[in-house]
């Protein structure tokens, strides 16, 4: 099934005079068994979670490839085999796995759709009003009891330092800070790092990161450790809460795990989406382009955060508490608070 | 073993007096050639960090070249200075995906000329080459471009051939430059550039080159054509770069039709007439 250049290496190597051959990729055709062994390939040699989820379920690729290989015939449709890959890509289990057509997307997000909400946009609206701030990405407000929201929708939103300065000197005065990345699935690390930088006073080992450094499944870097510096900027020295739930993944699960390596942090809430693995893009010959992950982050003990990270206080939205226009959550959230400020 | 030096500084020192014969009447290191192209392409891109997909299309080049004859070994030697910049626009066979790439390539270095007759010449020697460039592909998410940055000690070959349609000198060049040992940054196989200049973890992206890593070549066939008072020059150039480095497998091969103009040149103002006295 791997397309030939035969006429091509020919001419190059008359062209180069007979001393090269060429370098080339490993291509197939652009058929439904071609893009089959390019799909299953690419994951097979770039996806770096192959062994770790053989550990976690008992993932088994090759046997992914007999599997799905037999509902792979020469005159499916587009749709058809664009629903073989879909199933098989589930098989990840991983929301950062892909596969992008014309017509549609393929992805696996039972990783928050299988739980709880624990988020709702119109009861936020209440605690925010209509009378709160933005800097770049952030919304941010002072509750009633004195205690700092704030609330961040997604990484890829920029926030510079100018940003933070001034929010958190408007800020300054109350006794705690509720930075809220519910529903948040992630965006640019370095927006992630940018905000953390202001929570710690020391430079603090936050995790590791390695990358595939070949086509095996174990084909790994030595792990590197990852460091949070502090800001040389106004930084915040007072208790904060970390809102979480299953929709905080990607950027957001890596700032909940940086977070929860610093002093004074609390996360409550539900447990992380989880999606540790730095993605990167690919494609099959007929053109879909394709997302997974390819590095892997780990936290300071080098436990694997793909499934996501605990809160230290678990607690879902309460059916009661949205009834009366409460969120559970932030009123958890302002308890410790409040707590901890006596 | 001593008959054999003694034979060689026979046939060298016959060699550079040959030479110092062949142009008595002028300073040879006074000449200076400098030539400007732009031409236009084909160029085929494949970087398996971007995709495993070969993308084609259009490119753009120029070229501007200086060589000048210098006194070394009785003036057998010349100085060549090349600077290359190329621009590419291609997509991959399904017109899904496009990249754009570029390249700025400085070469310079020396020539041995071998005189093989009155016609006829060749130029052996050795070059500097460095590399700059990048590729974008506009549709990925944390691997969108590849930067691509490299030098070399490079060997390199020319023929030079004059010969004359009726009372016109025409003049055909061949050059051959192949890179023996370098250096080249490469990100790890899957290693983000985000941990590479965010985190700082840069050990093992720059890496040790040669022919079995990194099988370049460049070759460039042009024509000068008298034209007026000046010179025409016509070409084809060949830019063959492969790199297998930390598992990432590169290529871009390009061919290109060039055309510009040649400007001949004597430092100090001499009555002979100038294109009967030019070694290139």
């Amino acid at each position: 099934m791997k397309h030939s250049h035969g006429l091509f290496h020919t001419l190059f190597y008359l062209l180069t005079l007979g001393l090269f051959s060429c370098i080339d990729a490993e291509t197939y055709n652009d058929s439904p068994r071609g893009n089959f062994e390019a799909l299953w390939h690419t994951i097979d040699e770039q996806y770096c979670f192959l062994d770790y989820k053989a550990q976690e379920y008992g993932l088994d690729w090759d046997e992914v490839h007999e599997r799905y290989s037999r509902d792979i015939v020469d005159n499916m449709t587009d749709k058809d085999l664009f629903n073989v890959f879909d199933r098989m890509l589930a098989e990840l289990r991983d929301g950062h796995v892909n596969l992008y057509t014309g017509f549609d997307v393929a992805r696996y997000w039972d990783w928050y759709e299988d739980y709880p909400k624990n988020f709702s946009d119109s009861i936020q609206r209440i605690y925010l009003g209509k009378d709160y701030h933005i800097a770049s990405g952030l919304k941010y407000k002072v509750l009633d009891d004195n205690i700092g929201y704030i609330y961040y929708e997604s990484f890829s939103d920029a926030v510079g330092n100018g940003n933070l300065s001034d929010m958190l000197q408007e800020l300054a005065i109350c006794k705690g800070l509720i930075i809220d990345v519910r529903n948040n699935s992630g965006g640019q690390l370095t927006n992630a790092d940018r905000i953390a930088a202001r929570f710690t006073n020391k430079k603090v080992l936050t995790g590791y990161i390695c990358h595939k450094t070949g086509p095996g499944h174990s084909d790994f870097s030595e792990p590197y450790p990852v460091y949070l510096e502090p800001s040389g900027s106004v930084r915040w020295q007072k208790p904060v809460c970390v809102l979480t739930n299953r929709s905080s993944y990607s950027a957001t699960n890596d700032f909940v795990n940086t977070m929860k390596q610093l002093e004074n942090i609390t996360i409550v809430g539900d447990r992380t989406g989880g999606g540790s693995g730095l993605p990167f893009s690919s494609e099959l010959p007929n053109g879909w382009s394709i997302r997974f992950s390819a590095s892997p982050m780990y936290d300071p003990q080098m436990n694997h955060l793909e499934f996501g990270i605990d809160p230290d206080v678990q607690v879902d939205m309460s059916a009661d508490d949205m009834r009366r226009g409460k969120d559970t959550i932030i009123e958890t959230a302002r308890r410790i608070l409040n707590e901890k400020a006596l | 073993m001593r008959r054999s030096i003694l034979l060689l500084a026979i046939l060298f020192t016959w060699a550079v007096s040959a030479l110092s014969q062949e142009n008595n009447s002028l300073p040879i290191n006074h000449f200076v050639t400098r030539s400007t192209l732009v031409g236009v392409g084909y160029t085929q891109i494949l970087d398996t960090y971007l995709s495993p997909a070969e993308y084609a299309g259009i490119e753009g080049r120029f070229l501007h070249e200086r060589m000048r004859m210098t006194k070394l070994f009785g003036g057998r030697v010349s100085t060549q200075s090349m600077v290359q910049s190329n621009l590419a626009y291609t997509e991959n066979r399904s017109g899904s995906g496009s990249e754009f790439a570029g390249m700025v390539n400085w070469t310079y270095g020396l020539h041995y000329h071998f005189p093989i007759n009155g016609n006829l010449r060749i130029l052996v020697g050795g070059l500097g080459d460095g590399n700059l460039g990048f590729i974008y592909n506009t549709r990925n998410s944390n691997n969108p471009a590849q930067a691509k940055a490299y030098i070399n000690l490079t060997a390199s070959a020319m023929a030079f051939y004059k010969f004359r349609i009726g009372q016109r000198p025409f003049s055909v060049r061949y050059q051959v430059n192949v890179p023996f040992i370098g250096a080249m940054f490469s990100p790890g196989y899957q290693q983000s550039y985000y941990e590479i200049f965010t985190l700082g973890n840069h050990d093992k992206v720059v890496r040790f080159t040669s022919l079995h890593n990194q099988p370049s070549m460049r070759q460039l066939l042009t024509l000068d054509i008298p034209v007026g008072g000046t010179t025409l020059r016509v070409g084809y150039l060949g830019d063959y770069q492969q790199s297998k480095v930390n598992n990432i497998r590169c290529h871009t091969y390009s061919h290109a039709f060039m055309v510009g103009f040649v400007k001949n040149f004597y430092l100090i103002k001499h009555k002979d007439p100038l294109r009967k006295q030019l070694p290139f």
